[in-house]
């Protein structure tokens, strides 16, 4: 029950390491099932309900926490925030992101989205939207992760995932404290 | 045919879909096969009604013969109304040998000393359940038989199911079932549902259920072989463990399908930060109610995702465990330190 380090061990050859933390264990099986199938670059999928993860010394290095966050449920959300505090501040240099699903469904409160945005924004994390109930949806989702994934792997040329993650951080819009219009 | 029997019959067929309708008759019996040809299940059911009735008056039915109509179709569809449950206790040397005629001329001649018109019609069904249709009267009203109660028995065993029965004539029915019986005394078994066939496998215990082991069964590792290498699962340990603690509370496989769980809570409130309610004497009364279509579904799913922590409460787990869905909490020990609550009656 400690840190999650991002640099504590050497990557291996050809290989990028995910780690998907969802708590209610849906949607990161359907992910985990299209991001093992990219041929090239040997995925590792590694599923979490929620952080610290057990103690486990041939655990590889992992490259990209994902914390999937299902917008309806408050309990999904609090326990991905909780889970935060078990990652090491290197993760925050761009190997972590936010996937939030069900944003669109009409019982979730807008506060929770603000907070959520908020939240991301601080630790200068994306935030990636998905849609969960179609394969394709599923499908779309994984290519977006597995794009994050080879950056902050190291396999790309000529990037890193600091770089990357300057480009695609969530910023925060300046009006977030206005009341809306509609 | 008198008015309250043609009453009776046009209600029957109202509420009852065709399909359904043309199975009864059959069952029946009573229709002679020209009557049960000439029947035509397409028409609307106005027309179904008023050539149902003329046939009826063809064959000078009595109420009698409407009754056992209702009955058959009660009996073919137990899951509907509200079904609460009781249980004999005390019983005494001679309740064992109780057969079905003792027990349904006992059963009449002790409900007709203690209520005048009073109208009881039973029924063995197949699976050895006693069904008994009861229409009161009062001493100056015929009974009536819009609105009959239902009482489902079986024979040996504690449990009894009733639906719509009035609170006045509660006392006076659940009497006479404890005299036929032959038991001393009955008591509310805190058990309803809309499902007949729910709440008595629960009781029954009539579903799949899971027994506590120390050792998990050696089929469990060959679930896990077909998962691909290259996913692994970091909790799976703690998933396996909380499906497993969630089967031995809620057992396996499909559940008896209640409709809610109600807690009525005599606790006292506490709250180190509300002085004011935490110093009342007086008990803090709230009522919790789960609902769901089905609600021990529902709740071993909870336990399972870990959205209700594990090991299961005892306030869950014994839903199944005591077979019942009303419970009033009280404080344990007055002033003990634990916060351990008990469910008691």
């Amino acid at each position: 029950m400690s840190l999650l380090k991002p640099f504590s061990k050497l990557p291996g050859l050809n290989t990028a390491n995910i780690l998907l933390v969802e708590n209610q264990e849906q949607l990161q099986h359907m992910l985990a099932d299209v991001l093992v199938k990219e041929t090239p670059l040997t995925v590792t999928v590694r599923l979490a309900k929620s952080l610290p993860l057990p103690v486990d010394e041939s655990r590889p290095r992992i490259d990209l926490v994902v914390f999937i966050i299902n917008l309806t449920s408050e309990l999904s959300f609090q326990s991905a925030e909780d889970s935060l505090k078990y990652l090491d501040p290197g993760y925050f240099l761009g190997k972590v992101c936010f996937m939030v699903t069900n944003a669109r469904h009409a019982s979730v409160p807008t506060e929770r989205l603000d907070a959520l945005r908020r939240l991301a924004a601080s630790l200068h994390c994306p935030l990636l939207f998905a849609e969960d109930q179609t394969p394709e949806g599923v499908i779309g989702a994984a290519e977006r992760l597995l794009t994050i994934l080879k950056v902050s792997a190291g396999v790309v040329p000529m990037t890193t995932a600091l770089y990357l993650s300057n480009l695609t951080r969530c910023t925060l819009p300046p009006d977030i404290d206005q009341p809306s219009f509609d | 045919m008198d008015e309250s029997a043609t009453r009776l019959l046009q209600r029957i067929v109202r509420r009852t879909p065709t399909e359904k309708l043309k199975a009864t008759l059959e069952k029946w019996d009573r229709l002679t096969a020209a009557q049960r040809r000439s029947v035509d299940f397409t028409e609307p059911k106005w027309a179904l009604i008023e050539k149902l009735v003329d046939a009826c008056k063809e064959n000078e039915f009595k109420m009698k013969h409407i009754t056992e109509l209702e009955m058959i179709l009660v009996i073919e569809n137990p899951n509907q109304g509200m079904w609460y449950t009781f249980q004999l206790v005390d019983p005494e040397d001679d309740a064992q040998s109780v057969d079905l005629l003792q027990f349904q001329e006992q059963f009449k001649s002790h409900l007709r000393e203690l209520k005048r018109n009073v109208s009881v019609k039973i029924k063995k069904h197949t699976d050895q359940a006693v069904w008994i249709r009861i229409a009161w009267g009062d001493s100056f009203s015929r009974p009536n038989h819009l609105k009959p109660t239902y009482v489902v028995h079986q024979l040996q065993s504690p449990y009894i199911f009733v639906s719509s029965l009035t609170s006045k004539l509660k006392p006076l029915l659940l009497q006479a079932l404890t005299f036929s019986t032959r038991h001393l005394a009955i008591k509310d078994a805190n058990l309803s549902g809309r499902k007949l066939t729910a709440i008595r496998d629960l009781l029954m215990k009539e579903y799949q259920q899971v027994f506590p082991t120390k050792y998990p069964s050696p089929l469990a590792e060959n679930n896990q072989t077909l998962s691909n290498l290259n996913i692994e699962r970091e909790h799976a340990e703690a998933s396996a463990n909380r499906h497993r603690m969630a089967g031995e509370a809620f057992g396996d496989g499909t559940l008896p399908e209640l409709q809610f769980a109600v807690y009525k809570m005599e606790t006292k409130f506490k709250d180190p930060t509300n002085v004011a309610m935490t110093e009342r004497d007086e008990p803090f009364r709230c009522v919790v109610k789960f609902s769901s279509t089905n609600l021990l579904e529902s709740l071993r799913h909870c336990a399972a995702s870990g959205l209700a922590s594990t090991p299961v409460t005892p306030l869950l787990s014994s839903i199944p465990l005591k077979g019942r869905n009303y419970f009033v909490i009280t404080d344990n020990a007055p002033g003990a330190a634990s916060r351990a609550q008990q469910p008691q009656i």
